[in-house]
């Protein structure tokens, strides 16, 4: 049991904007009130916070994996992590080992992170991952706008039993959202192909568009009540001019709930990377009349990232484009997965561009329970680097001071400069836990209230908005202290969430032939087994 | 030049229609991968099976393997680089010397025949095995082949796959690389891993002796390994952790036996692509699991006291 005193407790899930209470915790949890005599954390003058929670990240399984592979020498350039009585061995850096993930998302005041991609076919593989991803609690989301099986059945216009193959293909991976990747795309990438017309039929298909295979998908998680709704990366990820497929897409999402990931990678204008341009202020307005959609940023800050992601042919482009590594992994039957080591560089017009894109959308977009702080790590940056953007985010003179180093030639291309929005504390409690453990649908998380997770961030106050989110003064996760003054105090295991939605069960008898027929293990095999995980808990559908 | 493009064995069995296999003969070291995986499977987008398939296998002697192939290109042995790098030129239409490409054992039309061959595949694929990533040239072979397949990607969909087997080795590798950021090849001795084939991998640091215990689990080295890592092993305190007597129990010092991973132990085992797999015991054994041996050694070595650094200005601000 513990009392932290006297702190200014920012709970915008509960309306708290920096009033002066006393949080008290037991048995993990925030409760009303603690006998007197127990542990006391004199939290005078210091700022409280609900531990952080990111809704889009890629820390855990194949791809990632492939990655730390193929990039050593990042490894060798990365922060190491010593063993010590209370703190495992591991390496920081873009792609950091597993143990690391958990201290530097908890070192910088994070208790939840969300794996944005994981296929069925190795999610046994990303489990294991996350459950040698210590202090946090996780979740993910499994690939499905490429699924083969899901695609056929969209072309015979069999939707309800596609519903059903949903719901089985979630609880097959122990997931407890659904991502869709470059609907169309991947799966055509398949034969080095790509799908880059919304309105216009996959390659192999002559009933299923990607705006289809969007709407289709939107509408069944919907139906399901899975609380995540559609995770979705659209098609013609960051190439210029992709915002008018971005605007088609949400369009099409009318009427059902949808959260746009990474948005600044799909909100450019122009027509090749020499007139490339900022979209983000006809992003915004759309986004800012339609509440049925959320996003998150994907922000980019210049440096080195990996880019990871299922989009496999945008990675066979990026890979022409800089001449660098390529790591190409196709799964069957179900997506693809392209790895680019990337340097963002201020001077180069393109780079110059996409980091000003992601702070307009985060500043252009209205409400902040709409739109969340990530990076789409390690794609635009890394996850530890989320104080810099904090920092440019609550500070409009230094954001200017920044725009004055980019190239002159970008000016014109982007609206940055004449925005003058600074976050305030509150709102920065809500981009960085309140509002995407909303749209997760997690109600004990993001939040300060009675019965809710004691996940608590605790800062010192500090003008440098970097300064203050990179060193909390504490972290506590599940009630406990993990982490004091920048130092791993206490290593726990986290739990995982998941979803299990109803699915009618003759759906094996249709799936298991197919499986025989296109997949190399056998259908009993397939499924992830529930104790694979590491404290599963079983979020309900409702 | 960098990374690999590959796929999961699946994408083979329902898409490729052009496969080759170098420097490996999967008819003996890998027997199912044709019937499962690779030549004879009627896949999604292969209906007809072997009759949709090319099959070239390239190797220095004329394995078992040959019987199942369409082409066998013979190559002179320590040639595999050059005849890489030819085919890298060719396939981009680049110009050859044709007096350097008689030097490899094959003729420059052959070469093209093949060249042509990959470019006209719908979805072509390279299983390579030790007989190009061992030999002359080693690691640079690997990069070459890679570097093949990445390359026919600007004309047609192309992958390439290393054929690894002995057992967990990629599950050993998965695993090391989440825990540690690298495969193999790790060095712990300083608290943090650093990583450096050529010095801290196993063999190196056996016959430099710069290591004075040894622990086996799942591996036979004393049957590969070079004489004077042998030699070490049987030096120094070997403790092997394995199901029956290998070469290496009979020179270890302590020899655990075990039971049977996926026979009579569960696990999870990773395919060569990556893909894991749990693993069911059929039987039940008397002997312990491999992995309740090394959690009671852990156990064990957790009771002494400690040789690193202790937090303890840490301990004292708690």
């Amino acid at each position: 049991m513990l009392r932290i005193k006297g702190g200014k407790v920012y709970d915008p899930a509960h309306g708290l904007n920096g009033v002066v209470q006393d949080i008290c915790v037991a048995d993990g949890k925030i409760v009303a009130d603690v006998p007197p005599g127990c542990r006391e954390i004199d939290a005078a003058g210091l700022f409280i916070f609900p531990g952080g929670v990111d809704i889009h990240t890629h820390v855990a399984g194949a791809a990632l994996n492939f990655a730390r592979a193929m990039t050593p020498e990042n490894q060798r350039q990365a922060t190491k992590f010593f063993h010590t009585a209370k703190r495992r061995t591991g390496i920081g850096g873009p792609t950091p080992t597993t143990f690391a993930t958990g201290y530097l998302y908890a070192g910088m005041g994070y208790t939840t992170v969300f794996e944005a991609a994981v296929p069925v076919l190795s999610a046994k593989h990303t489990h294991e991952e996350l459950s040698d991803t210590p202090i946090l609690d996780k979740g993910c989301c499994v690939l499905m706008a490429n699924n083969e099986i899901l695609l056929d059945l969209l072309q015979q216009g069999d939707v309800e039993r596609a519903k059903h193959v949903v719901a089985w293909l979630i609880w097959a991976a122990k997931a407890y959202g659904v991502k869709a990747v470059n609907p169309g795309g991947v799966a055509a990438w398949k034969w080095g192909g790509n799908a880059s017309a919304m309105s216009e039929p996959v390659s192999g298909y002559s009933q299923v568009t990607p705006l289809k295979i969007v709407s289709s998908l939107a509408r069944i998680i919907d139906e399901l009540k899975i609380p995540h709704p559609l995770h979705l990366h659209c098609n013609n990820l960051g190439a210029p001019g992709n915002y008018t497929t971005t605007l088609e897409t949400m369009k099409a999402l009318e009427g059902n709930r949808a959260h746009m990931a990474h948005l600044q990678f799909h909100a450019y204008g122009g027509d090749d990377w020499h007139t490339m341009r900022s979209e983000s202020q006809a992003i915004a307005d759309y986004f800012n009349a339609h509440p049925n959609l959320t996003c998150d940023a994907g922000a980019v800050l210049f440096g080195n990232a990996v880019t990871i992601t299922a989009d496999g042919p945008w990675q066979h482009l990026l890979y022409q484009l800089t001449g660098r590594k390529w790591g190409n992994i196709d799964v069957e039957n179900e997506t693809g997965c392209g790895i680019v080591p990337y340097s963002y560089k201020g001077s180069n017009l393109v780079n110059a561009v996409q980091w000003a894109v992601g702070l307009e959308l985060l500043l252009l977009i209205k409400d902040p329970w709409r739109i969340f702080l990530t990076t789409d790590h390690p794609n635009g940056a890394c996850f530890w680097r989320y104080p810099e953007i904090i920092h440019m985010l609550m500070n409009a003179a230094f954001r200017r001071e920044r725009v004055k180093k980019l190239p002159e030639k970008v000016l014109p291309r982007i609206v940055l400069p004449d925005l003058n929005r600074e976050y305030s504390l509150y709102e920065i409690a809500i981009i960085t836990s309140a509002g995407p453990a909303r749209a997760l649908g997690l109600k004990n998380k993001g939040q300060l209230g009675v019965g809710a997770d004691a996940d608590i961030a605790i800062y010192h106050e500090n003008p440098d908005g970097e300064y203050m989110f990179r060193y909390p003064r504490y972290v506590l996760k599940g009630g406990e202290v993990v982490v004091e003054d920048g130092e791993i105090r206490h290593q726990m295991g986290g739990r995982e969430f998941i979803v299990h939605p109803s699915y009618d069960p003759k759906i094996e008898d249709f799936l298991r032939p197919l499986f025989q027929q296109q997949y190399t293990m056998s259908f009993e095999n397939y499924p992830v087994e529930l104790e694979r995980l590491e404290h599963p808990i079983i979020h309900p559908c409702e | 030049m960098g990374g690999k493009v590959s796929c999961t064995l699946g994408e083979i069995k329902n898409r490729a229609d052009f496969i080759v296999y170098w420097g490996g003969n999967p008819a003996e070291c890998h027997p199912r991968h044709f019937t499962r995986y690779t030549l004879t499977q009627k896949g999604k987008f292969t209906p007809n099976g072997r009759k949709d398939r090319t099959m070239w296998l390239v190797d220095i002697r004329e394995t078992p393997s040959a019987k199942a192939a369409d082409v066998f290109m013979q190559v002179r042995p320590g040639k595999d680089f050059e005849i890489l790098t030819t085919l890298r030129a060719l396939v981009k239409g680049q110009r050859v010397n044709e007096a350097a490409v008689a030097d490899t054992g094959v003729s420059l039309q052959q070469l093209q025949e093949f060249a042509d061959g990959m470019k006209k595949a719908k979805f072509g694929v390279f299983f390579f095995g030790m007989g190009l990533s061992m030999t002359r040239g080693k690691h640079m072979n690997s990069a070459a082949i890679l570097t093949l397949a990445t390359e026919l990607n600007a004309f047609t969909k192309f992958v390439a796959m290393p054929m690894r087997g002995h057992g967990n080795v990629t599950g050993s590798d998965v695993v090391m690389r989440w825990t540690t950021g690298y495969p193999f090849g790790v060095n712990l001795c300083r608290g943090y891993p650093r990583f450096n084939p050529g010095e801290f991998s196993t063999i190196d640091l056996l016959v430099r002796r710069d290591v004075d215990a040894v622990l086996v689990a799942g591996a036979d080295p004393g049957a590969t390994m070079p004489q004077p890592a042998i030699d070490h092993l049987a030096r120094i305190p070997t403790i092997v952790l394995d199901p029956k007597v290998t070469h290496t129990s009979k020179i270890a010092k302590v020899h655990f036996t075990t039971a049977a991973t996926g026979v009579s132990a569960p696990g999870t085992v990773y395919r060569m692509d990556e893909i894991p797999l749990t693993l069911r015991p059929a039987l039940k054994s008397p002997y312990p699991t491999d992995e309740e041996i090394l959690k009671r050694i852990n156990a064990a070595i957790l009771k002494k006291s400690t040789w690193m650094p202790v937090d303890d200005q840490a301990d004292a601000l708690v």
